[in-house]
């Protein structure tokens, strides 16, 4: 398989940055344009957008800004960040005993644990015991499909 | 001073009666356990286990709750070491030399000199405690916010020194921080890029945010691995190696005294305390240290800057609990509490006239510190154990553990949610060469920096003059520019030394 000749994450990584630097501070001038409110945030703020033109100038001078960063398994890394985040946003809704339970085991399948005693057997065990732990210390109810909520 | 009459009483006190110690040692065990456990902290296990206190004299609650303070403040070190997830904000510079330590199949060592410098940073503490009690609470006493910002600023100079490869990389990343940790509301009323979401006026969670730019972003890194360590042989949990790391510990006598030093005074200023020490023994270190690009890579001396400093803090919090009847942080401030539930109040008076109770907490700390040495070392084989577990088990655990630890944190999703958001961002981050820990310290400091700068303009009215009429905020102001240019400068004066001897010979 060819290889990518160039990566535009560098550049796009900047630009996220800087944008997420516009925005908040136009957010804060539009909450109010006082000293008071823009002591730290303006001053902070500024110094961000010229260190990253002195960055993209730099970058681009040295031949850095579209190089190819190829010491991780995107490929695979991507599955496993969609998995947890998966489990993370369907939390409210299936609850912290079935969430993890399902993820767990999904995660170990992803991973080729074909052991399926270990891998019902280890997701089941923990994901009720981690869950029931946190139910009886935490002082708030957590969400849950079997186990109590209080 | 050391009035030796209430020494003498609070000796009698503590070796009367076998009954205050027998709670010392389930606390040690409690604090070990929720330091240890990555969203548990320290404060809440005080809390779940204050109403127990209802049952014990002062001076036992005391105990029992110092107990859990010691047991956690070296027990948060532990997943920082073995997981990259620091359990505390006190213990984040632990994870810098830590973990990698632990990859390189150092993990016995590394938990040693951890539990070494932790105990020995205990001790230390409560005997400048002891002996400067009245002193620092005077110091404490003189500090506003202009000295306050003072030292978070010198706690931000961080930023450029953990840069790493890339400097500029380094120093964005750390003012980003800075900007994400003032989202929400601010001293005035003001909301800032809250996005119109209720959930974000308190900003954004930073134990949570440090879970997943940490821990999550660095497991997605190593999916791949079989296990943290590929070496077999290397795996091994044995005691012996964790006893050579208390040794190694000891090699640098400079540093342990250093983040010793950093941690009592810094730990004694209310909302800064082990947050900002750890990271400033940390810098300092790393500063003066012959070979600094090793630091990050596995550096001894890395965990024993951090974990000194972070467990002198407790003394330094204690100091501003005792002498004035200020918490300086969660876990002070369920003492205050404890305080109040035993109809106590901090303050000079309290000094005055309970110096003997005072003595007692103080002195029933040093014996602390023997049942955390031991405590310790009967626990670290256990949990040096995760180095064993198969990639494939380890990380939908500690992803697991961090989603309902930071659930715990926040008492709602908002937790859950920021882990997955920064753990994404954590990932990039890194994949791109721009610091995490920069970013992460930036989160850390930035509401703190906020709220103390503008305390600092309202009081003197935007007059920049005022800084002169505050000798302490000079005095800080010069130790950062020493610790910034002091080696040039020293560079320097050798250097028209040498051409001065050069050109008389």
């Amino acid at each position: 398989m060819n290889k990518p000749r160039y990566d535009v994450g560098h550049l796009c990584m900047l630009i996220g940055l800087v944008g997420f630097t516009l925005w908040y501070l136009s957010d804060a001038i539009r909450v109010s344009f006082t000293v008071p409110n823009l002591l730290l945030i303006l001053p902070v703020a500024v110094a961000i957008l010229i260190l990253a033109l002195a960055e993209l100038v730099m970058s681009w001078r040295g031949g850095k800004l579209f190089e190819v960063v190829d010491d991780e398994p995107v490929r695979e890394i991507l599955p496993i960040i969609l998995l947890f985040a998966a489990y993370v946003l369907s939390l409210p809704w299936l609850g912290f005993d079935l969430g993890t339970i399902l993820f767990v085991a999904i995660f170990l399948r992803m991973k080729k644990e074909t052991n399926w005693y270990l891998v019902i057997g280890y997701s089941v065990g923990f994901g009720l015991a981690i869950a029931l732990f946190f139910a009886l210390m935490l002082p708030y109810p957590m969400p849950m499909t079997f186990l109590p909520i209080d | 001073m050391i009035d030796v009459a209430a020494s003498a009483s609070a000796l009698s006190m503590l070796v009367s009666s076998l009954t205050p110690w027998l709670i010392v040692i389930p606390g040690i065990i409690i604090g070990l356990i929720f330091g240890a456990t990555p969203g548990l902290q320290i404060s809440m296990a005080m809390a779940i286990f204050l109403p127990m206190t209802l049952y014990m004299d002062f001076l036992q609650a005391m105990l029992f709750l110092t107990a859990i303070f010691t047991g956690g403040s070296f027990g948060s070190g532990i997943p920082a070491i073995l997981m990259n997830i620091p359990g505390t904000s006190s213990a984040i510079a632990t994870a810098f030399d830590g973990y990698p330590m632990a990859k390189q199949g150092k993990h016995n060592e590394a938990l040693g000199i951890a539990l070494a410098s932790s105990v020995f940073g205990v001790l230390v503490g409560y005997l400048i405690l002891f002996m400067m009690i009245q002193p620092i609470s005077l110091m404490v006493l003189k500090l506003g916010p202009s000295e306050m910002f003072m030292v978070i600023l010198w706690g931000m100079t961080l930023i450029a020194s953990l840069r790493g490869e890339y400097v500029l990389k380094g120093l964005i990343a750390g003012l980003v921080g800075l900007l994400i940790g003032t989202i929400g509301f601010n001293e005035i009323g003001m909301a800032r890029g809250t996005l119109g979401s209720f959930y974000l006026f308190d900003g954004i969670p930073v134990i949570p945010a440090m879970m997943g730019m940490f821990a999550a972003s660095e497991l997605f890194r190593i999916a791949n691995k079989q296990f943290i360590v590929e070496n077999k042989a290397s795996r091994k949990v044995e005691l012996r190696k964790i006893a050579q790391g208390c040794k190694m510990a000891f090699q640098s006598p400079l540093v342990m005294l250093r983040g010793c030093l950093v941690g009592v005074f810094v730990g004694a200023v209310p909302g800064v305390g082990s947050s900002v020490s750890n990271l400033l023994s940390y810098v300092e270190t790393k500063r003066r240290d012959p070979d600094p690009d090793s630091f990050g890579k596995g550096n001894p001396k890395g965990i024993v800057a951090s974990e000194s400093a972070n467990s002198t803090s407790e003394a330094g919090s204690m100091a501003t609990l005792l002498a004035l009847g200020i918490p300086g942080g969660g876990a002070t401030a369920v003492m205050l509490a404890a305080f109040a539930m035993h109809n106590i109040t901090g303050g000079p008076q309290f000094i005055r006239e309970q110096t003997d109770i005072v003595y007692a907490i103080i002195f029933a700390n040093f014996a602390q510190v023997f049942f955390l040495m031991i405590l310790g070392l009967l626990f670290i084989p256990l949990l040096a154990n995760i180095i064993k577990v198969p990639m494939r088990y380890l990380i939908p655990t500690v992803l697991v553990l961090a989603v309902m630890g930071s659930f715990g944190l926040t008492g709602n999703f908002v937790g859950p949610f920021t882990v997955l958001a920064f753990a994404v961002i954590g990932w990039l981050m890194r994949r791109y060469g721009y610091s995490v820990p920069a970013a992460v310290i930036g989160i850390l400091l930035g509401a703190m920096a906020e709220k103390t700068l503008l305390h600092t303009y309202q009081i003197s009215g935007g007059d920049i003059s005022y800084l002169l009429e505050r000798p302490a905020t000079l005095a800080i102001i010069g130790l950062l520019l020493l610790s910034l240019f002091g080696r040039h400068l020293l560079a320097l004066m050798r250097f028209s030394m040498h051409k001065m001897s050069s050109a008389k010979n």
